[in-house]
């Protein structure tokens, strides 16, 4: 790929001058910060976006790619990060769609069966081609999107961040069949910002930069502070400024808390906790193991099947958010842009939606917008949001900002106990780094935080107590967390491991 | 981001506010040129319908955009089919705030007029309390009936446009039938009630003004009444804080602690209890009694009205009243030029189409420049 | 109440169950196609409404029901690409868009026959021709039966056949399947290079002709005249039998049919002395009694769920 520009309608230049090229055979890593344009170059080979400028080179021939049919065509398959897999269908159906097996006019799913188990076989990509893609675990869903690539003849397949959901063993699963499938003649391109992974796994190594290329370079001449060092500009560690604390009283108590959902599975089982004032507790899981719905139901947006809740002497049990709210809890929650704020409502408005019924904001059922705008000012100055005033839409605001309305509303609050799910999923370097230091300041303070993450090294060098969920449960509560290895956590993770219920009982 | 300092500089935010502003304003009146532009057009599809098939297009036509205006007792007509429609539309408003496609506004409307009618002709009431009796009544009915769809929305996840479409028809079978068998007195060959007493009865404005101004009457002073409690309860109470946070993104409403599922009924019975006011209007204003097919379509024609008005309740009135110039202009231009009066559902939808459209367009437009304001700072 | 039992166990009965279904089969068919690919189509009823008023007008002045059948369908996919260009191309509201489309058809085929026959009412001064209807040897001298099955008109069997021929193509088919796959994950069709927008302008267009089979059917079979808004509310209840029937083929069929049985109740206590108006409530309480028995039960079944776990857990 060759002087790539991409200019996108916003005015945005994610990719500029672009310089980028991979050698059949290879595995070779693209690294680089969220918003460097690794994802944007990507979308450009993979024929999603069109580059405003530049060419594209394959096998030597000049080629344009203006589709993914096209990019298909040419021996180009793309795994995207966030599946792109029809949940009610099979595995089978997946793999096949858009191009399926025909017998006259009908559907041949007998032959989509075989295909996949004779793909799957060659490549040791173990799937069950039968089972509806909904009850499979991630792990198998994204060997179904391999496969899919494979079934289209991909020659080069392109892994979006392909680690980001799995466990340490899934992903050495993953690096298994991904050597299988370079010694079987295919070229990987690995997406990813885990350095150490990308040391582990590839050949070459690419960083990009503010959509600029910075260079390539062989992976055994690169140390991971070197690439550290070449993605940012400066040198970064993630470590962070964490006074020891005496943690103070029992703030949250969850006991035996059970929740089924509307499907009638148990996704909630059993869990108990504390969590103390002036302390972080982690919550470790692969995604999908109940973490989703337990923040839920502590937040009042899902009645609890049994178990109970309290906060400091109080029960919260099965009271609504807003109640909940009231008692003391805010809420950081995981999927902020569609659920922690209305993109068409002000900055004013998003501002207060926990506190819009309670003096000064209102009084006897009347708004007080004097009282709004004022408040809306302060949180703009205190935590910086770029919005010249509150009257602003919020969905006019950058990620980031629209990110800051989120804390600023649920700081503000005085919570005494905050519940951060994912908080920095999705973010760049700078807002997680703002994130990490407004929980530990929270911490600080004296507040109960409970901090639900997929981000192992997130999780594992922000925790004072780390607890693992798995499957529902919680599998094991770890005090001693900065003696912990990532390996055992993942075990725990996977539900190999297990504490007994006395040890998990003895750190409550 | 976190290391690039807030804006301090207090003087350029005051500048910048300013610019915002005049860009506000500006916005607004592109918003009232897109509008007006959005009803020539629909009106130039009307007029190229006429042309296509009319005998005297011309005439048809003008008699279509001045017939209103042209007699007393027309501008009469005009304001008391404005009356109903404001109402309606009103009653449309609130449930698209928070994002529902509440059709009910006929059905209520019905309930309206019959619980004010037989209050007013069963319970003997002295004047004022003649007027105000009956209209709480049909407010109450209204807000009832109103609740059953809303119900069905908000707990039972039941698709609103079948479920009040449905439930009109059900109240329109009733109201005929309650007419026919319990409310037509005994000797009367035309199927309708009995006259209801004066003391139920909005003065007209043509006894006022001592002109013919047909059955136009004083509820005029309750739909201003009705507008400017909507304009309150939508923008300046909690209430109408909790509908608008609905219609933004209802998820967002849920996690911040509102009660999404309480708002969203209500927002339907609400939007009943106004219909009802219509009701009422008709049973007491217009016509003094209840007659068969008091009302038609009253549903979709509160769609267009609140979508003109882009859900604000004081812009209602004025989308109301010119709505309801094109239908009396459409009855006129049918007797007078005999070209069907259903023109006006045509240039309706049309409005309706582009309208829907637009907003898109708008949405992106404004998004867009604010980003740009945005990467300038 | 004796006289209506027997009326309910008779063999028109059941015949005219079968004859007032099919205008809510093959529009719930319709429905059912278009709400699969992400694109609710609204205007069911518009689309009908405008079949049936073409359908006589042409069939009248080109004596002609075939011509008749083709114009029908002819506007009503003239209708899909208006409210799939303003959806998929402009992004508009598709709910708002079917409402326009429903009035402008309400307003458009009244102001037309008003034009043509100076009636506003009906068009009963054209005498319209009708699809044929078919007497199947054999089983028409089975009794009962033969009286149910037999004699119906040409659409009745056409909707029942759909039913099948609709899953079949849903599900057994590669466009089916293509449609199915762009309303549940668009981007994951997308990215296998399906064309989303194609799939669902598709999607709509079948789903007008089903909807305008119906409508010819109203206006060419059932009765032999135009009359205005002679739809009333089948577009509607079709979606609604959509949804009763969990969204598909089968239990969209069962749901029309038990709105059809309701709206053959109606039409056979007409005759005995109970007041109209009564008997034509019968249609739309059924539909949202259903709605909410339907919606009830589901959650009875999630809280069920719940329960047994609870008393296994304690």
């Amino acid at each position: 790929m060759r002087d790539i520009i991409k200019i996108y309608p916003n005015g945005v230049r994610a990719n500029r001058e672009v310089h980028f090229g991979i050698r059949s055979g290879e595995i070779h890593a693209l690294v680089g910060e969220n918003g460097a344009g690794k994802s944007t170059l990507m979308k450009i080979l993979y024929g999603v976006e069109r580059p405003s400028s530049g060419s594209i080179f394959l096998r030597g021939k000049s080629v344009h790619i203006n589709s993914e049919h096209e990019a298909i065509a040419l021996g180009i398959g793309m795994v995207f990060q966030n599946f792109m897999l029809v949940p009610s269908f099979t595995i089978a159906q997946n793999v096949v769609l858009g191009s399926e097996p025909m017998r006259g006019m009908l559907l041949d799913q007998r032959a989509a069966v075989k295909i996949t188990n004779n793909l799957a076989r060659q490549y040791g990509l173990v799937v069950d081609p039968t089972a509806i893609v909904d009850s499979v675990p991630v792990g198998m869903r994204q060997r179904v999107e391999i496969l899919k690539a494979l079934y289209r003849g991909a020659d080069i397949l392109i892994l979006d961040e392909p680690t980001a959901v799995l466990t340490p063993q899934e992903t050495r699963e993953l690096f298994a069949a991904i050597r299988q499938l370079v010694n079987a003649g295919k070229t990987i391109i690995f997406i990813s910002h885990k350095l150490r992974e990308v040391m582990e796994i590839s050949d070459r190594v690419s960083v990009m930069r503010d959509g600029q290329m910075v260079g390539t370079l062989h992976t055994s001449d690169a140390t991971e502070s070197r690439l550290a060092k070449m993605m940012v500009g400066r040198e970064v560690f993630l470590q962070l400024d964490k006074p020891t604390k005496e943690r103070g009283v029992a703030m949250l108590q969850v006991r035996h808390l059970e929740y089924v959902n509307e499907a009638g599975r148990e996704v909630v089982r059993g869990v108990s906790f504390n969590t103390y004032s002036g302390e972080i507790l982690g919550i470790a899981g692969v995604e999908g193991n109940g973490q989703t719905e337990l923040v839920e139901v502590l937040t009042g947006l899902r009645k609890p099947v049994a178990g109970t809740v309290s906060l400091g002497d109080h029960s919260i049990t099965g009271l609504s958010a807003s109640a909940v709210r009231l008692s003391g809890v805010a809420h950081i929650p995981e999927d902020r842009l569609t659920n922690g704020v209305a993109l068409n409502a002000s900055i004013d408005e998003n501002l207060i939606v926990d506190r819009y019924n309670k003096p000064p904001f209102s009084r006897a059922g009347f708004v007080s917008h004097g009282a709004v705008v004022k408040h809306g000012e302060k949180m703009i100055d205190q935590y910086a949001i770029r919005a010249p005033d509150g009257t602003l839409p919020v969905g006019s605001l950058s990620g980031g900002n629209m990110q800051k309305v989120v804390v600023a509303r649920e700081l503000s609050a005085n919570p005494k106990l905050l519940i951060a799910a994912q908080p920095t999923r999705g973010v760049d370097i700078g807002a997680t780094e703002f994130m990490h230091q407004q929980l530990l300041k929270q911490r600080n303070e004296g507040v109960a935080v409970l901090l639900v993450s997929a981000d192992l090294a997130e999780v594992m060098s922000l925790s004072d107590r780390l607890a693992v969920m798995h499957n529902g449960r919680i599998v094991a509560i770890i005090t001693d967390v900065r003696n912990v290895s990532e390996e055992e956590v993942g075990l725990f993770m996977l539900g190999v491991k297990q504490q007994t219920q006395a040890e998990i009982e003895a750190n409550w | 981001m976190v290391d690039t300092p807030a804006i301090t500089n207090s003087e350029a935010r005051v500048h910048e506010r300013m610019r915002i502003r005049k860009e506000r304003v500006r916005g607004s009146l592109i918003d009232l040129v897109v509008t007006l532009g959005t009803i020539v057009i629909a009106l130039v599809v009307g007029f190229i319908v006429t042309l296509a098939v009319g005998k005297q297009p011309i005439a048809a036509y003008t008699a279509l955009l001045t017939g209103p205006l042209s007699q007393v007792n027309r501008l009469g007509n005009w304001l008391q089919d404005a009356t109903t429609l404001i109402l309606i539309g009103l009653s449309v408003s609130i449930a698209f705030q928070a994002r529902q496609f509440n059709l009910g506004a006929e059905g209520s409307l019905l309930v309206g007029a019959m619980t004010a009618a037989v209050v007013a002709l069963y319970v003997p009431l002295p004047p004022i309390l003649g007027i105000i009796v009956p209209l709480l009544a049909a407010m109450a009915a209204g807000f009832l009936v109103a609740l059953i769809p809303g119900w069905m929305k908000a707990y039972l996840n039941a698709n609103e446009i079948v479920s009040t479409l449905m439930i009109n028809a059900i109240i329109a079978n009733l109201y005929q039938y309650l007419l026919i068998n319990f409310l037509t007195p005994e000797g009367d060959n035309v199927r309708r009630s009995a006259l209801l007493p004066a003391t139920s009865a909005f003065p007209l404005l043509a006894d006022i003004f001592n002109a013919n101004l047909g059955r136009a009457n004083l509820a005029i002073v309750v739909v201003l009444i009705v507008v400017i409690a909507v304009w309150i309860l939508m923008r300046h109470t909690s209430f109408g804080y909790e509908i608008r946070m609905i219609g933004a993104n209802e998820k967002f409403a849920q996690y911040g602690g509102i009660n999404t599922k309480r708002v969203v009924m209500l927002a339907f019975a609400i939007g009943g209890a106004v219909a009802a006011i219509g009701g009422v209007h008709l049973a007491m204003g217009v016509h003094n009694r209840l007659i068969l097919g008091i009302s038609a379509g009253l549903g979709f024609e509160g769609i267009v009205v609140a979508m003109l008005a882009r859900n604000n309740p004081l812009l209602v009135p004025i989308t109301g009243l010119f709505y309801s110039y094109l239908r009396i202009g459409g009855d006129i231009m049918e007797r007078t030029a005999s070209v069907g009066a259903e023109i006006v559902q045509v240039i309706q939808a049309v409005i309706i189409l582009l309208i829907t459209a637009q907003f898109v367009i708008e949405y992106v437009r404004t998004r867009r420049n604010r980003r740009a304001a945005e990467a300038k700072l | 109440m004796d006289s209506a039992l027997k009326v309910i166990f008779s063999a028109v009965f059941v015949s005219t169950i079968l004859r007032v279904s099919t205008p809510l089969i093959l529009p719930a068919l319709g429905g059912l196609i278009a709400e699969l690919s992400g694109a609710s189509n609204i205007a069911l009823e518009g689309m009908m409404l405008t079949s049936a008023c073409a359908g006589v007008l042409v069939s009248v002045y080109t004596h002609s029901e075939w011509l008749g059948l083709l114009a029908g369908i002819s506007l009503a996919e003239v209708m899909a690409l208006i409210l799939g260009y303003f959806h998929l191309k402009l992004k508009a509201d598709i709910i708002l868009v079917g409402l326009a489309l429903n009035i402008l058809a309400s307003g458009a085929t009244i102001f037309v026959v008003y034009l043509l026959t100076g009636d506003k009412g009906s068009s009963t001064k054209l005498v319209s021709l009708e699809m044929p209807t078919i007497t199947i040897p054999i089983i028409k001298d089975i009794p009962f039966l033969g009286e149910v099955l037999s004699g119906q008109n040409l659409i009745t069997y056409l909707a029942f056949i759909a039913t099948g021929l609709v899953w079949l193509f849903l599900y057994r088919t590669r466009l089916g399947i293509h449609i199915r796959a762009v309303g549940e994950n668009p981007d994951a069709a997308r990215s296998v290079g399906i064309n989303v927008s194609a799939m669902r302008y598709l999607a709509l267009m079948l789903s007008a002709l089903l909807a305008a089979l119906g409508g010819i059917h109203l206006s060419m079979g059932y009765v032999k005249f135009f009359q205005r808004d002679m739809t009333s509310g089948r577009g509607f209840i079709a979606l609604a039998a959509v949804y009763l029937g969990a969204k598909h083929p089968v239990g969209t069929l069962i749901a029309a049919l038990v709105f059809g049985a309701a709206d053959a109740l109606s039409i056979q206590l007409g005759n005995l002395n109970i007041p109209s108006q009564l008997v034509q409530m019968i249609p739309p309480v059924v539909t949202v009694v259903s709605l909410i028995l339907y919606a009830i039960a589901r959650k009875r079944r999630a809280a069920m769920l719940q329960r047994r776990f609870q008393k296994t857990s304690v």
